[in-house]
């Protein structure tokens, strides 16, 4: 129960990378225990939420072009190539798996502190006295005019538990990470990017600023001891053990992650909304 | 919370009513649980349920969350107003929340769910 599991993986395309996760939660299910996958992208993809209608995601010139998958978890749009992927399934039977806001903030709560190792100041949102009204930094967005949840990217969006980070300008303040859940019956698969760098893949709107672009002098984190920090943290408030296995979890669970990917790869799923 | 109501461990609640039709709804301790609803997606009249599986989705600012039919049988009605006003699942989750109305298969399976105290002890026992 008290135990951490992570896997870091090779860079895989959209379908297989959500097949992926879907196998991680019910592997977690299995094992009864905390359970995360970091990853890549082949390529530049746009994941939308589950929710978010195919249309919007047509609607934005940017974006045009790129591969699209869609989340089984909630949330909205990321650009992923230049963030910190990750999947992380908790057993619904696990005190974090009970509601959806002791997991978001356990596992933000943890980043802020291995952020922290690197001398980053990070905070959740909603960072208590730093974030006047209509200011937030993000490019592209104005005010919070628009109700967070017609806006069509995740790094757009402000939730109780985004992490933010000082902006480009004097009292405003950027996102760098979301995160979003599934829910199922035993267990809850979610999943959180970690916005490294603005993705040079696209422009406009669909470009968000990430730690390195906001970082005044300072090194940026180097993706792999930055999750090796988080996961550490991450079993220390568990109060629990950290695994950190050697092979990846594509590779161990292929037939089965090859499998589930048939269905992220059709339009019936992808279009579904 | 009504004392005629069953509850399945997914947190879905069921209403017995005449004719073999019984009502399903999202307790309160789920719906609190969600926080901030934002969409919902409901099946179609006439759609055959399993017992556990699937029957609609609920999205709320941070999680999408599958409905599980707590019976086997056929949907019957559908509360189509919800989707457009989900503030009713918090404002009066055991009566104008009801989601769908099914009609079961096999009554007996309405035994396999907790009753009120059982149900009260599960969410009792879950970290808030």
């Amino acid at each position: 129960m008290n135990t951490l599991t992570i896997w870091w993986d090779t860079a895989a395309d959209g379908p297989t990378n959500m097949a992926a996760d879907e196998c991680l939660a019910a592997e977690a299910e299995r094992r009864g225990s905390l359970l995360m996958r970091f990853y890549d992208w082949s390529t530049t993809t746009i994941s939308l939420g589950g929710f978010q209608k195919i249309e919007d995601a047509r609607r934005v010139g940017e974006i045009r072009g790129i591969p699209l998958v869609r989340r089984p978890s909630g949330g909205g749009a990321i650009v992923h190539g230049s963030d910190l992927t990750y999947a992380a399934a908790v057993p619904k039977s696990h005190p974090w798996g009970a509601s959806p806001q002791v997991f978001y903030d356990a596992l933000h709560g943890a980043m802020v502190e291995a952020l922290a190792e690197h001398e980053i100041d990070a905070r959740p949102y909603p960072a208590a006295g730093a974030l006047p009204s209509g200011v937030d930094g993000a490019v592209g967005s104005d005010a919070r005019s628009v109700p967070d949840e017609s806006r069509f990217f995740c790094f757009d969006r402000r939730a109780a538990g985004d992490l933010v980070m000082a902006g480009p300008t004097e009292g405003s303040f950027s996102k760098i990470m979301g995160s979003a859940q599934r829910r199922l019956a035993g267990v809850v698969l979610q999943h959180g990017s970690l916005l490294l760098h603005g993705n040079t893949g696209v422009g406009g709107a669909a470009r968000h600023l990430g730690v390195t672009d906001l970082l005044a002098d300072k090194r940026p984190p180097e993706s792999v001891g930055l999750s090796r920090a988080w996961g550490r943290r991450i079993a220390t408030a568990l109060g629990g053990s950290l695994h950190e296995q050697e092979a990846s979890f594509l590779s161990a669970h292929h037939r089965d992650i090859a499998a589930l990917a048939l269905r992220f790869r059709e339009d019936r799923w992808t279009a579904r909304r | 919370m009504a004392a005629d109501l069953k509850f399945a461990k997914t947190h879905e609640w069921v209403r017995s009513e005449a004719n073999g039709v019984n009502t399903v709804g999202i307790s309160s301790y789920a719906v609190e649980a969600l926080t901030d609803l934002v969409f919902m997606q409901l099946p179609p009249v006439g759609k055959k349920v399993k017992a556990g599986e699937s029957f609609g989705e609920i999205e709320s600012v941070k999680a999408v969350s599958d409905l599980y039919a707590p019976i086997s049988g056929e949907i019957v009605e559908v509360n189509t107003a919800l989707p457009g006003k989900l503030e009713t699942l918090g404002k009066d989750p055991y009566g104008e929340g009801w989601v769908v109305r099914i009609k079961a298969d096999n009554p007996a399976e309405l035994d396999n769910l907790l009753d009120r105290g059982a149900y009260e002890s599960l969410v009792g026992s879950q970290p808030h």
